[in-house]
């Protein structure tokens, strides 16, 4: 049996294709479970090359997502870390051009993109894409940027069979299954977990899988205790982690879900007249994210500002979409410098005497 | 697919310095919008900034703009024949049908009378829906006073009233020296069948709220409209979020008691 490398043809065919339509229909009949032995993986790899980028996380100095280029670098992608930065970053890059700037004027940019293939991605992440779509994708202000990227990238998930390490708490969080294919270890081989018409056309050559199984969801000993936060609004239940706060935005930097931009004109220096209008990824940490022009300051104490993200992953964002905007990666645990544990402070001291 | 970020351009039909900071601009623009809602003005190398109309008229629009940064700046530098670079109309505005049949109270501070202007002439182009309207404005200064050409139409048609919170001297439309809130305090105002119509600066709005709820006014007759730092203008960018609501979608004008009781 052999691996069969998606044609370019069955690529193509999605191109222009709203990705809804892709992701929620055409699966009438389809089996949805594929069998991948491991030795076939490194093959699906680098047929991935062959159609476009491929993107996944390499452990160097830290696990992080880059781009693998060279059929040999696919020995090097790695099955058992958390990679420091999410791949949102293929998404939404810390710095996009949105429009030309050319004698004074704007011109629209668009860029021409190639397929792209971000594999070995961990739930958490892929929940995150979803979470992302509620809100660049939303059906009145749809963003032609974001777009562009999401039609033309294909997730394929690795599940965490075993928790990852002692700061994840994804088990507890209401993770939904958001992807184009799903990695799941047997052992012996790969199920393969097919949720789109572009993850299909990807392993249509593939055995189908044998029995009715559904990967399960990962499991964490860490739990974030699913309560909700109004009642705990006031400054009291947050001054204990603020005091420990310093403001130094890595846990806006590390999430996963964290949107929020900037929008800045940035000039040539040896022609004023030109330059370009970039979206910059912005953090609500940052004092000067609330300031208005003329100098008033709507968050200006960093308590405040504090609340604001948590408030906002946990309470705001579910409100509105009904869904946490929190995928419990456990990165702005993992990584604060000074150790803030948002999960246990909810757990033990949001609590009505 | 429709690139919303993207800005429509539109001619300057005439340009007004209201005050020493603030200029009013007349645009040929015709655009379907309600009173409060607000526009992004774009000049590119510099930025954006959002701003309300402070027009309600069919065959045009005005946007009054208070030099206040860099962007404010070049915008208070187009001329008239030249072109601006609007996008929108964005964010909620005063659901004006709801109001049929009210005495309306506007109450503003400084460069909070603009997007009040648009409401006034909202009213002047439906007069038979509305009982009345009385206007309470206040400025720092007799220089800052704005759409000072209208004072005249506005008293003879309205009850008008211009507080100057310093040296108000001799001024034809001005009571003594003081902050709009101290007029209000005084005023003989009943409650009921009155729309309060709320724009100005935070310190304004904590002052003037209570004083109004203790004349018996229910926190859903009070309109405000908020201000914050926006960028994006249509629920994403994040900036402008008030306790998970968005002034730029689910705002800018919000009731008083759907946003009550926020602390940023």
């Amino acid at each position: 049996m052999s691996v069969s490398p998606c044609s370019a043809q069955s690529l193509l065919a999605h191109e222009g294709k709203p990705l809804n339509s892709v992701m929620a229909s055409d699966r009438r009949g389809e089996r949805l479970g594929k069998i991948l032995r491991k030795d076939q993986l490194k093959p699906l790899f680098q047929a991935l090359q062959r159609k476009g980028s491929l993107y996944a996380p390499v452990k160097t100095d830290m696990v992080r997502f880059q781009e693998i280029t060279t059929p040999e670098d696919v020995d090097a992608i790695d099955f058992s870390g958390h990679a420091f930065f999410p791949p949102k970053k293929y998404l939404l890059p810390n710095e996009e051009e949105l429009f030309a700037i050319r004698e004074g004027e704007l011109r629209e940019t668009v860029a021409e993109l190639d397929q792209q293939f971000i594999v070995n991605v961990r739930m958490c992440d892929l929940n995150a894409v979803g979470i992302l779509d509620n809100l660049y994708l939303d059906p009145e202000y749809p963003d032609p940027y974001y777009r562009a990227k999401r039609d033309a990238t294909t997730f394929i998930g690795l599940n965490c069979v075993h928790e990852l390490d002692e700061y994840c708490f994804c088990g507890s969080m209401d993770l939904q299954r958001e992807y184009d294919l799903l990695l799941h270890d047997l052992g012996e081989a790969y199920y393969v977990d097919v949720r789109s018409d572009k993850g299909m056309a990807l392993v249509e050559g593939l055995p189908d899988a044998e029995d009715d199984f559904t990967p399960p969801l990962p499991r964490t000993s860490k739990v974030l205790d699913p309560k909700g936060l109004w009642p705990f609004y006031a400054d009291k239940w947050w001054a204990g982690d603020n005091e420990l706060c310093v403001g130094c935005q890595r846990c806006t930097t590390l999430c996963p879900t964290c949107f929020c931009f900037d929008v800045k004109d940035d000039l040539d220096l040896d022609d004023l007249s030109s330059g370009k209008r970039l979206r910059v990824i912005d953090s609500c940490h940052s004092p000067d994210f609330t300031r208005v022009a003329g100098g008033h300051d709507f968050r200006a104490s960093r308590l405040q500002r504090y609340r604001h993200r948590v408030m906002h992953k946990l309470q705001y964002y579910k409100d509105e979409f009904k869904r946490s905007m929190c995928t419990g990666c456990g990165r702005c645990i993992r990584y604060c410098h000074s150790k803030i544990d948002f999960v246990k402070t909810i757990n033990e001291e949001f609590v009505h005497e | 697919m429709n690139n919303y970020l993207k800005h429509t351009p539109v001619k300057i039909l005439s340009k007004t310095w209201e005050s020493p900071d603030t200029v009013t601009f007349k645009v040929d623009w015709q655009v379907q919008h309600d009173p409060g809602q607000f526009v992004n003005i774009s000049i590119p190398g510099k930025g954006e900034s959002p701003i309300s109309f402070c027009s309600w008229n069919p065959d045009y629009c005005e946007f009054n703009v208070r030099v206040v940064g860099n962007v404010t700046e070049a915008i208070s530098e187009l001329e008239p024949g030249g072109t601006m670079h609007v996008r929108g109309p964005y964010g909620r505005g005063y659901p004006m049908r709801c109001f049929k049949g009210n005495h309306l109270l506007f109450i503003g501070g400084g460069c909070g009378v603009a997007p009040l202007k648009g409401i006034i002439e909202y009213v002047q182009h439906h007069r038979e829906d509305f009982e009345g309207a009385d206007l309470y404005f206040g400025y720092r200064s007799r220089d800052d006073i704005l759409f000072k050409h209208l004072l005249d139409a506005w008293k003879s048609e309205f009850f008008l009233h211009v507080t100057i919170d310093r040296d108000a001297g001799e001024f034809q439309y001005s009571c003594p020296t003081g902050f709009v809130t101290e007029a209000i305090k005084h005023a003989q105002i009943d409650p009921n069948g009155k729309i309060v119509f709320l724009c100005g600066p935070p310190v304004m709005m904590d002052k003037t709220i209570p004083l109004l709820l203790e004349k018996g006014f229910h926190e859903d007759q009070l309109w405000v409209s908020a201000e914050r730092h926006m960028k994006c203008c249509t629920g994403k960018c994040g900036h402008c979020m008030i306790n998970g609501k968005y002034a730029c979608k689910d705002g800018p004008v919000f009731r008083y008691d759907e946003i009550k009781g926020v602390t940023e």
